[in-house]
């Protein structure tokens, strides 16, 4: 009886001890207490494909903010919630957020940037082969291009607005570094910005089969006193026959003239 | 970079289409004979069954100007260079079977296109808007194809324009949907694509002014004779605009299987409007 009741104890325990460990992983995420089984390419890599989507609010903030009238508030994607300004910038950041309704690239119909896009309140589609991940965005079908074939960056200088994306495998990390920026992008809309010296390393990491892991390193020693970091799930869109629709934008009355009037058929 | 390579499409649009080049509707050993990549052979098959027809392609001679009369930009600097015959194979004349109105309709958006005085004159592949299916097939920059299982993906050198092709059968979206590249649904028979394609927008097809309206359906055949030539077939039909369904052919070529880099077209452009001229010549 003693016995029996020990068997039954000691693999209790250990669950529990487990769910401790799970509760307390330093990223935040949650961890199963043994190996998930997650999709897998025939090359034996992380099979990450498919239509993804952020479900927060940092296209707004990336930092902690409280609701406005068309803004959810939030909680921030940065760690810390610190962004670590220069002086200079953090008056540049709070000069953006005032002009922010004329000044922001996005308003402009301008491609977002990178990580911007990959926290757009869109879907995005992420086909993996293995020379590289192709990911198509609803958002103004932006492609993005992260190359896996071990190639390196092209000789810079070069001003990309979504940068050049080289990825590697670490276990079942996928490792991105992307250079050879633009500075006419910003993090999201409330004027958070860069140089075209920044520079990122992306990781993605699938959590289980419908939920990657995205943290992002963003170093810019022209406008932050150090490296800061990002955090975030993307969550697999797995309603039925979910696609990708489309979001055209323009910056200017497209309604007013298009179709062009005499395309249409007499009334 | 894509400019270069750009410049290096548009040459090879000029290499083909001078006096004796092949014709429209040549042979596809021609075509793939001008490829620049692998041999020509069997296609292989991708674990889900789909010939593997993943790379680079784009027109062999392209149809940007016009379906009915291409002209090649290579005329403009030798007269002797002719146009080639129409893209169009159905009807048999080569030319778009437009009802009376819309016919009035395509010359007179061709003259607004020479001479534009309104913003609505701005073709809107101008304006970097999505140029819509069939379109993005007849025009000279590249296009790609990444293949993964249960859908096929086009994606395009300019515009960053894309298009997912899911093949499991799955139906289309609500008809009231109306999307740039429109809802395409793709079956293979063989080394035969079919795509059908439905809830468009209302698009031009070329500059001179060809357009189709919102209630056209869309059936595409790309046909694989080769690993390396493909023949782009779309039939259209629009009882809004057309008298009878139409079928135009492009054939393409495989090209070098080169990274793409990033396209950004509507960015820091100039305003088209600005090009606008403050008088034309009287419509006729």
């Amino acid at each position: 009886m003693r016995l029996r009741l020990l068997t039954f104890l000691i693999p209790a325990t250990l669950l529990l001890l487990a769910q401790a460990s799970a509760a307390t992983a330093p990223d935040g995420a949650v961890q199963a207490p043994g190996p998930v089984a997650i999709p897998r390419a025939p090359d034996g890599k992380p099979d990450v494909s498919g239509i993804w989507q952020v479900l927060n609010t940092a296209a707004w903030d990336i930092q902690d903010h409280s609701a406005q009238k068309g803004v959810p508030g939030g909680q921030g994607v940065v760690e810390g919630n610190e962004i670590p300004y220069q002086p200079w910038a953090l008056a540049r950041k709070k000069e953006n957020y005032a002009q922010r309704a004329d000044v922001d690239p996005e308003a402009k119909c301008y491609l977002p940037g990178v990580p911007r896009l990959m926290y757009m309140p869109f879907p995005f589609q992420i086909v993996q082969t293995p020379k590289e991940l192709t990911i198509l965005h609803e958002y103004v079908h932006t492609v993005r291009y992260i190359f896996t074939d071990g190639t390196p960056h092209p000789p810079g200088p070069i001003a990309w607005w979504l940068g050049d994306s080289r990825g590697r495998w670490e276990g079942d990390t996928l490792v991105v570094d992307v250079v050879h920026f633009n500075d006419a992008t910003w993090f999201d809309r409330a004027g958070n910005f860069h140089s075209e010296a920044l520079h990122l390393v992306e990781r993605y990491r699938l959590l289980d089969a419908d939920h990657i892991q995205y943290d992002v390193t963003v170093e810019d020693p022209k406008v932050f006193t150090r490296p800061w970091n990002m955090s975030m799930i993307l969550y697999r869109r797995r309603e039925k026959n979910v696609q990708l629709f489309d979001y055209e934008c323009y910056g200017f009355d497209w309604e007013k003239y298009y179709p062009y009037p005499e395309m249409r058929p007499p009334q | 970079m894509s400019t270069t390579r750009l410049i290096g499409a548009a040459g090879i649009a000029v290499l083909v289409v001078g006096p004796g080049g092949p014709a429209f509707g040549q042979g596809p050993q021609e075509a793939g004979s001008r490829a620049s990549a692998s041999a020509p052979g069997p296609l292989e098959r991708l674990a889900d069954g789909q010939p593997n027809v993943q790379g680079v392609w784009n027109p062999v001679n392209a149809g940007s100007l016009s379906l009915t009369n291409p002209v090649p930009q290579a005329a403009d600097f030798d007269p002797t260079i002719k146009p080639l015959p129409s893209r169009i194979i159905d009807p048999p004349d080569g030319l778009v079977p437009y009802q009376p109105w819309a016919a009035a309709r395509q010359k007179l958006q061709g003259h607004d296109y020479a001479y534009p005085t309104k913003p609505e004159h701005i073709d809107t592949q101008h304006r970097c808007l999505l140029s819509g299916v069939p379109r993005l097939f007849t025009i000279v920059p590249s296009l790609k194809i990444i293949q993964s299982p249960g859908q096929i993906v086009f994606i395009w050198d300019s515009y960053h324009a894309y298009r997912v092709i899911p093949l499991d059968g799955r139906p289309h979206v609500a008809p009231n949907v109306k999307l740039w590249m429109g809802d395409g649904r793709g079956r293979w028979e063989g080394n035969t694509l079919i795509i059908d394609t439905t809830s468009v927008k209302g698009q031009r097809l070329t500059y001179i002014g060809d357009f189709y309206s919102e209630n056209a359906r869309i059936a595409e055949r790309l046909t694989w004779p080769s690993a390396n030539s493909m023949i782009y077939e779309a039939t259209i039909t629009d009882p809004t605009v057309f008298t009878r369904p139409w079928t135009m052919r492009v054939a393409q070529r495989r090209r070098p299987d080169e990274e793409m880099w990033e396209t950004a077209c509507y960015e820091g452009m100039a305003n088209p409007d600005q090009f606008l001229l403050k008088s034309a010549p009287g419509r006729q």
